[in-house]
């Protein structure tokens, strides 16, 4: 790697699901620091329960926007209302969105949501307004696990980047090809699955 | 195993019933304006009483299709961002410029047309085929390139979408000779050879888009999981009755079957139904691909 390249910040996200307990704190911060509306959510955590009696398991699986190195949403959206930052944050200018929705319709994460208040396309964008001023993501700061770590992934000395060198790690849809930066270590493939637990579509 | 869904977000269908509209006006346009060009830019003299008639209904058609897209924006005062603020990369990004070009060149067509100078309606006619195509060619790679739904991100769509634009236009040039032939001019001599001439294509296009639905249909359930899934949903799952019931059977076995039968082969009457079946099959298969193609969860 180019010294350059070094000092450029890549910002990812990673959460270790070996310690989430499902309290959905997340979720919670995430609309109280964003302002988030009721009906729409920039963070969720999917709980699925699988196994019968007496070996059953809980899993979790929080979602937020992946800040794809590819992001499907960028390439479709037809203003460049939306487009990736040198750090790989996705993030949206509101002033210029016209609302089309082909981006909700490109996301394969379903990440992006039409705020009901304000008709504009949003999308959680590691709260970049935090980031800047030195602090973590407001579900990062809020996890009482400390499930969810966020950092800079070109630099080796952060937690982020041992983490994901370390330990096997997943990320959802890796087909899709958009090359997610939130990483999931030890997550269930049921629980990442769209249609598990789906009685319509099995 | 047993996996049981605890708690998950549903999320609202982005886009639905405006959009499907928009591509079926577009569709129908684009058919209309095809047979019109078929008189003035190819010379087939047959069709010569289509040409004013299609591009009237070509042009009025795409000034109603781009007023649902706006409508369906969020934001529909912000739409000349469309026009500064590009994306080459968006298939809207080009279809800003298809929506705008093509219903101009469409109405100078028109306007040498009804003017009587063959030789510059001819010229307008040759260019105004390709971007008919391209019009439609994009709603078709709107959804082929939204990858994240399975049922859109199909290289077959861009063709699927340009064979029911012209089933859909076909079907609409009948209704409309009949109407104006059989209804509204009673006493002239109505232009039989027309309608049978036009069915004749009808048949060809349909037994085409036929060809097509069957090749996209047998892929997805060769395909991935989610293919498969979204193969069954449209096979035997909530959307059957439009896929098999409306789009199939009424939108173009029917059809078929009265426009190749030797009881109703000469029956005007007939011909209304099959093309009012048409076109009704073809705006179910709007319905299906958008709404269908969004049906999918993702999470």
């Amino acid at each position: 790697m180019k010294k350059s390249e070094v000092k450029k910040k890549k910002y990812g996200m990673v959460i270790d699901l070996r310690r989430c307990i499902g309290c959905h704190s997340c979720s919670v911060a995430c609309k109280a620091e964003n302002r988030v509306p009721i009906g729409v959510y920039r963070s969720w955590v999917k709980m699925i329960e699988k196994g019968r009696y007496p070996n059953v398991t809980r899993h979790f699986l929080p979602n937020l926007c992946n800040q794809c190195e590819h992001p499907p949403c960028v390439i479709n959206c037809p203003v460049q209302a939306t487009w990736k930052r040198e750090d790989g944050i996705v993030i949206i200018d509101e002033h210029r969105c016209i609302g089309c929705k082909y981006c909700l319709a490109s996301c394969p994460y379903n990440a992006r949501y039409i705020n009901p208040l304000i008709p504009i396309v949003q999308k959680c964008y590691f709260c970049y307004h935090r980031v800047q001023a030195g602090l973590d993501p407001a579900c990062v700061e809020v996890c009482p696990a400390r499930a969810r770590i966020f950092g800079d992934l070109n630099n080796p000395e952060e937690e982020v980047s041992k983490l994901i060198s370390k330990h096997p790690f997943q990320v959802l849809k890796p087909e899709m090809g958009t090359f997610p930066k939130v990483y999931y270590i030890a997550a269930d493939l049921d629980a990442m699955d769209p249609f598990a637990g789906r009685e319509e579509w099995t | 195993m047993d996996v049981n869904i605890i708690y998950n977000v549903e999320h609202e269908m982005p886009l639905g019933i405006p959009i499907a509209t928009y591509f079926y006006l577009t569709g129908l346009s684009a058919g209309s304006f095809i047979i019109s060009t078929m008189a003035y830019g190819f010379g087939m003299v047959k069709f010569k009483p289509l040409g004013k008639i299609g591009v009237v209904m070509a042009t009025c058609l795409l000034m109603i299709a781009p007023m649902i897209l706006l409508i369906d924006l969020e934001q529909p005062l912000r739409f000349w961002h469309l026009i500064f603020y590009l994306r080459i990369t968006s298939p809207i990004t080009w279809g800003t410029f298809l929506l705008s070009l093509y219903p101009m060149n469409c109405m100078v067509y028109g306007y040498f047309m009804f003017k009587g100078d063959m030789k510059k309606t001819k010229i307008f006619g040759l260019i105004g085929i390709p971007l008919a195509l391209l019009v439609h060619g994009y709603t078709g790679f709107i959804l082929a390139l939204g990858k994240a739904r399975v049922l859109w991100n199909t290289a077959i769509m861009p063709p699927i979408f340009l064979v029911s634009a012209m089933v859909s236009g076909l079907a609409l040039m009948i209704l409309v000779v009949i109407i104006k032939d059989f209804i509204l001019q009673r006493g002239k001599e109505p232009n039989r050879d027309l309608i049978y001439a036009l069915g004749k294509f009808l048949v060809a296009s349909i037994a085409l888009d036929l060809i097509l639905i069957g090749m996209d249909l047998s892929v997805l359930l060769t395909s991935t999981t989610e293919a498969y899934r979204v193969a069954l949903m449209l096979l035997n799952g909530p959307f059957s009755f439009l896929f098999l019931g409306v789009e199939l059977m009424a939108g173009a076995v029917i059809p078929l079957l009265l426009f190749l039968s030797p009881f109703t082969k000469r029956w005007i009457p007939a011909y209304a139904v099959a093309s009012v079946l048409v076109m009704i099959g073809i705006f179910a298969m709007r319905c299906i691909m958008v709404i269908g193609g969004l049906t999918l969860p993702l999470s």
